[in-house]
């Protein structure tokens, strides 16, 4: 499969199944697009040059046109263009195949001090009661980590709420206690936090620094923005106070390891603009991301809202790319790609590991295929003391990939998105095994303007 | 090549020869939460 596309000036060929990419000339752009039309366009025969030639005539010299179908046929031989897809029997007994738990999403607080519209938690109690996770049930939690890591030596350990912080002497223990059993166990926990910064201080601070490998920054983007989807609880807005302390976060953790990571809704279709706020208030590593809602919300993503969305996305990789040839670059999480040493295929058709590597913990220790699944009770697993009790719905977890899903076996951003978020499917068709369709047109678009900006800098080096 | 740039890439069927060792982050745990990313995350047998 070929994915061509134009962006930024850029001519780009995607070999899909191979993960080549191609920044090409426009007569080379067409004569892929018609090799690919032809029925066997791995091989180019005579004909099929002859069949270009004339087609092409007019517009390009002939020898040139015989000279790119050579260059075509080069890169098709070293297995970069008009790749087979080889990798589904891989898939075979997928089911079968054991799996470990490598990281936990620990609810560490069912409670909230911000009251954002678009919580899916609803305000931190995930349609359940408020609660604290207590330091036993954490402890239990830990400890059902490490007895299903198998041989995985790397553990993710998330705290996530709710806010955290409003628990946080159990953060604490528990990273003490994670510290203490890593040793025994010869494991390596990477901590990380997710908090929205109301009582982040300095004492917090310094703890989450030495402990946390990553920590991520609730904010929406421009304090209007932010203010309105995430108020306090008597509706004032949060901007003003949590910006001078993820101010102070980002420097102290010298500009990496963090995100300040943010929602954008229908509210704010414009949302480019609220990433390059974040970024001139000196923040470095940005996320912000489509918010996830169901059908009837009024600040729900629609299908009509896509193209505009798009065009956001292609403004946002543009100017990344100026500043970048500036020297004021930021990341972009979902503009980020490691073409060259990114995932193995393995990783990229196997889903994004909710229900089987990655499950979230309650914090009365029930455990859910992901964060998103929690308070949904047909997806309850088990517990910490017990283990999965439901094998089934694990089965189904395991399943769940690029292959298992119609809508994605064309799409060519298929081993960039893992067949998507399995939550979201779920909360669009009823079903782990669908796609939701807005979300799939914004993946793609990102994939497309990640590679543009990867082209843009290797044009730099020349 | 005189009309193709091609970008270093990772052969992503060599990969299949050594690759699934599971050591790599899981998806949701970066910043995102929301939306399965996959293609930006690092493989850590490359480190």
């Amino acid at each position: 499969m070929v994915h061509q596309y134009i962006n930024n000036g850029y001519h780009i060929v995607l070999d899909v199944n191979s993960g080549s990419v191609h920044v090409v000339d426009e007569m080379v752009y067409e004569l892929i697009a018609f090799v690919n039309e032809q029925e066997n366009p791995g091989n180019i025969e005579k004909k099929v040059i002859s069949l270009a030639v004339d087609r092409f005539k007019d517009k390009y010299d002939e020898r040139d046109i015989q000279e790119a179908l050579e260059e075509i046929q080069e890169l098709t031989k070293e297995g970069m263009l008009f790749t087979e897809d080889v990798y589904e029997p891989y898939l075979k007994d997928f089911k079968k195949r054991p799996t470990v738990v490598k990281a936990l999403c620990l609810h560490i607080a069912h409670d909230c001090n911000l009251a954002c519209q678009y919580c899916f938690a609803e305000e931190g109690e995930y349609h359940g009661r408020r609660a604290l996770m207590s330091f036993e049930v954490g402890k239990k939690a830990l400890d059902f980590l490490i007895a299903n890591s198998g041989s995985r030596r790397n553990l993710e350990v998330d705290f996530f709420g709710g806010e955290p912080l409003m628990n946080f002497d159990v953060v604490k223990q528990l990273v003490a206690y994670g510290r203490e059993q890593e040793k025994i166990h010869d494991k390596n926990f990477r901590f990380t936090l997710t908090t929205n910064g109301v009582l982040l201080n300095d004492d917090i601070l310094e703890f989450a620094n030495k402990e946390m490998a990553n920590i991520v920054l609730s904010i929406d983007g421009r304090k209007e923005i932010n203010d309105k989807m995430r108020p306090f609880r008597n509706g004032k807005g949060s901007y003003d106070l949590i910006v001078p302390k993820f101010k102070k976060v980002a420097e102290s953790r010298n500009q990496t390891n963090y995100y300040v990571r943010g929602t954008f809704t229908r509210n704010n279709l414009d949302f480019a603009s609220d990433v390059l706020h974040l970024a001139d208030l000196g923040f470095e590593q940005i996320s912000v991301e489509p918010v996830v809602a169901e059908e009837g919300d009024d600040y729900a993503l629609r299908m009509e809202d896509v193209p505009k969305l798009c065009e956001e996305y292609d403004k946002l990789a543009k100017e990344m790319v100026r500043r970048k040839k500036d020297g004021k670059c930021f990341n972009f999480f979902h503009f980020m790609i490691d073409l060259s040493g990114g995932p193995c295929v393995a990783k990229r058709i196997s889903g994004c590991g909710s229900g089987t590597e990655y499950l979230a913990v309650t914090p009365w220790g029930d455990l859910y295929p992901c964060h998103q699944f929690v308070g949904k009770e047909e997806f309850l697993l088990g517990n910490v003391e017990d283990g999965i009790v439901k094998t089934d719905v694990v089965d189904e977890f395991k399943c769940c990939n690029v292959y298992a899903k119609e809508k994605c076996k064309n799409c060519f951003a298929k081993f960039y998105c893992s067949g998507g978020c399995a939550a979201n499917s779920y909360n669009f068709h009823g079903s782990i095994n669908d796609v939701y369709e807005v979300g799939c047109e914004l993946q793609r678009k990102r994939v497309e303007c990640a590679i543009m900006i990867q082209a843009a800098m290797a044009d730099e080096e020349v | 090549m005189k009309h193709i740039k091609t970008l270093t890439t990772r052969n992503l069927k060599e990969s299949m020869k050594k690759g699934g060792c599971g050591e790599c982050q899981t998806s949701c745990q970066s910043a995102c939460k929301t939306s399965c990313t996959v293609g930006n995350q690092s493989c850590e047998n490359n480190k």
